[in-house]
């Protein structure tokens, strides 16, 4: 009597082998790649591919007109550390940056709370606050360029309520930056507004009932059920703002062109335009990117370490 | 292949395809008709403006069949960095004009006139790099002359314009003291060049005049900018402005809202290039305009000038003969000429041209003044325009502009300011 095979309990079922598994497999995977090629082409294009010949480019003297480009290792970063220009862009630059940063962020939050209700003039405000967002920053710098030069709309108010002589804006070398800090902030806030105000609405009504119950005030009740529950927006907008700042250069190269005088409101952004493009010396300017890119890095993921340590998560 | 990746694949080379073809800025068009796109880059001023250019391209090309023209308008008036961007990427247009050779030429970007091309021009050595000329010499412009209100001269007793700097320092006073602010500069923004004007003014007179081939010294080591008679220079500058006499509103505005504020009456005097004449006699403002040199310690007429501003082609246009060709039918064209001399005010460097007979008081006045500087050879290059051997390195005029603003405003004394052009100097040819 022939024995009669019985297939094993824990045997696993009989199925295609390693290949016809993989055959089966790849037109899913070449499908994802279908759909994943435009995006990485693009990426790769625009930002990988330049990134990588930037950061090439600044170990070498290349200049647009010069024929021949040498390797000059670390000098360029070395001739960094002794730019003057250099260190005055790095320090206009941050701050630029702080100030973007801090004040649309405390500006922005305040409105939103003041915004986050219903209501016909509320929502006609919030689209009032958000329209300077929308618009390109070479139209604001040029508004904001004729408002605020030495006689234009904003000292001649100025001048009619009864100051005699009102500070140049633009004109003077002290005032300069914080003037643009202050457009730039004025632009970007309505960002910041809907940011907060997303993530005030976010936040579910029972919590702040709850907390009023406890006997909670309105300040204890932000400070405790708010303000950590907006994590994720502060998040965002710090950051967002921090990279705003730190890349500066169209509000510059409008409304300043990195004067009055010399360099008082150049960044670094605008410098290494005027240095590769200007100088022609590219090399030196890929440095001065790289050290930027390095920077902005830097900083986006500190501040995201920091700020995300602290979000609460419902 | 599979279907979905060679679709993809098709996409893509016809992606890379269409990008090639859209990074050059030239073509040639196939069919029998053999016609070249070439592009021209331009710039817009409040004279030159968008219907200049294209009138002035349909007469050109008129004369010349078989091109067609795409014009590019630099985003400011800064075209040169505009064309070194365009250059970085590989599109450097076809022809250019007004363009800073410096860099270009010596690179071999741009292909160079021949004696026989520049026959027709008066200078036609103008500005020359390793002896030769890439940019057509076309017109003169004196820069700066000062434009003055005659009736805010009346007003503050002055009778006839200054012919010494001690006349000069004497009327800014008089201006002074009739509650009139005494000189117009600009600086705002982009065209921080228009605060130059007083410090180009004062190197004619004090440095140019003495000493022409001064910056080319510089260039060679033998001079710098700390030296006495630059130092000089620079000093009576910081000293108009310590004395009230360089209005520093004009530090926050733009070039066409400077030119608004001597127009508004804001101040008597307005150093700017030739042509503000043609603006001045298009609209006139609502005071008589004069016009006189800036006056030098002896009283000798000096104007600075520059000439060129014409056209330059490059030596990869499709069809480098064809673009010359063409530059040439839209330089040495009567009407085209005319126009300028009627739009931005250009005293022309052709031999045999005659302005139009139409032209203003202010123009005929400007013609004047800088004829009557070239009769008794008092006409010296105009800093921070020179385009040849010697001239300002690439960024330099940037730096000298920011400079200006900066002695205007009495951020830096006139020992610090040349101290830091030699500083600048040095980096940017480093």
């Amino acid at each position: 009597m022939a024995a009669r095979s019985t297939p094993l309990r824990h045997a696993p079922p009989a199925g295609p082998g390693p290949a016809a598994r993989r055959a089966r497999r790849w037109p899913k995977v070449s499908r994802a790649l279908l759909f994943a090629a435009p995006g990485l082409v693009i990426y790769t294009a625009f930002v990988l591919v330049p990134l990588i010949t930037n950061v090439a480019n600044s170990f070498t003297d290349l200049n647009t007109f010069r024929p021949s480009t040498h390797w000059v290792g670390l000098a360029n970063y070395r001739a960094l550390l002794d730019d003057a220009d250099f260190h005055q862009a790095l320090h206009n630059t941050v701050v630029l940056t702080l100030i973007v940063t801090i004040l649309p962020n405390v500006a922005g939050l305040g409105i939103a709370m003041l915004l986050d209700r219903s209501g016909w003039f509320t929502n006609a405000l919030r689209s009032v606050f958000f329209v300077p967002t929308v618009l390109s920053a070479v139209v604001v710098s040029v508004v904001w360029q004729k408002i605020l030069t030495d006689d234009g709309l904003f000292n001649r108010a100025l001048h009619a309520v009864g100051v005699g002589s009102p500070p140049g804006w633009l004109s003077d070398p002290d005032l300069a930056l914080y003037s643009i800090a202050f457009i730039m902030s004025w632009q970007v806030l309505g960002f910041c507004v809907v940011v907060y105000l997303a993530g005030l609405q976010s936040i579910p009504a029972e919590l702040h009932e709850s907390a009023v119950i406890d006997g909670a005030g309105a300040l204890a009740s932000f400070r405790h059920v708010t303000w950590p529950l907006l994590a994720p927006a502060v998040t965002i907008n710090t950051v967002m703002l921090m990279i705003t700042g730190f890349k500066a250069y169209d509000y510059i190269q409008v409304i300043t062109n990195g004067g009055p005088g010399s360099g008082t409101t150049s960044t670094i952004a605008f410098s290494i335009v005027q240095t590769a493009f200007t100088g022609n010396h590219v090399g030196y300017a890929a440095a001065m990117a790289t050290v930027m890119f390095v920077g902005i890095a830097l900083l986006s993921a500190g501040a995201l370490t920091v700020l995300q340590r602290r979000e609460v998560t419902l | 292949m599979h279907r979905p990746l060679r679709l993809a694949a098709l996409v893509a080379a016809a992606a890379l395809t269409a990008a090639g073809c859209a990074a050059g800025g030239s073509s040639v068009s196939g069919g029998g008709g053999d016609k070249v796109t070439m592009t021209f880059l331009t710039f817009e001023t409040p004279n030159l403006n968008a219907k200049y250019w294209d009138d002035a391209i349909a007469r050109a090309s008129a004369k010349v069949p078989g091109v067609t023209i795409k014009k590019l308008v630099a985003p400011s008036i800064d075209r040169t960095g505009y064309a070194k961007q365009l250059a970085a990427t590989g599109q450097l247009p076809d022809i250019m004009i007004a363009v800073n050779p410096n860099g270009f030429a010596q690179s071999g970007q741009l292909a160079p006139w021949t004696d026989q091309e520049l026959a027709d021009f008066t200078y036609p050595h103008a500005n020359p790099i390793g002896g030769k000329v890439y940019v057509l010499p076309f017109n003169t412009q004196p820069t700066p002359l000062v434009y003055y209100n005659k009736q805010d001269f009346a007003k503050a007793g002055i009778a006839a314009p200054p012919t010494t700097y001690a006349d000069f320092l004497a009327d800014c006073a008089k201006l002074k003291d009739a509650g009139i602010n005494p000189i117009v500069v600009g600086g705002g923004g982009n065209d921080t060049f228009a605060a130059t004007y007083p410090w180009v003014a004062s190197v004619g007179t004090d440095v140019y005049q003495g000493t022409p081939d001064w910056l080319s010294q510089r260039a060679d080591g033998k001079v710098k900018f700390d030296s006495p008679d630059f130092t000089k220079a620079t000093q009576k500058v910081a000293d108009l402005a310590k004395a009230g006499y360089i209005d520093t509103a004009g530090l926050s505005r733009s070039y066409a809202d400077t030119e608004q504020a001597f127009r508004d009456n804001k101040g008597a005097m307005y150093p700017m290039g030739s042509w503000f004449a043609a603006s001045a006699d298009q609209t006139k403002p609502p005071f008589d305009v004069g016009v006189f040199a800036w006056p030098s310690d002896d009283g000798r007429p000096t104007v600075p000038a520059y000439t060129g501003g014409g056209m330059s082609v490059s030596s990869k246009a499709p069809n480098v003969d064809l673009a010359k060709r063409w530059a040439l039918a839209f330089m040495e064209d009567k009407q085209n000429l005319d126009a300028s001399v009627h739009a931005d005010g250009s005293i022309i460097a052709i031999k045999g041209y005659i302005p139009p007979t139409d032209m203003g008081p202010v123009y005929n006045e400007t013609l004047r003044a800088y004829n009557e500087a070239a009769a008794s050879g008092n006409v010296v290059n105009a800093f921070n325009s020179e385009t040849g051997d010697g001239s300002l390195p690439p960024g330099m005029s940037d730096v000298v502009n920011s400079a200006a603003v900066d002695l205007i405003s009495r951020h830096k004394s006139a020992q610090d300011t040349v101290s830091f052009l030699d500083a600048q100097y040095d980096k940017a040819n480093r």
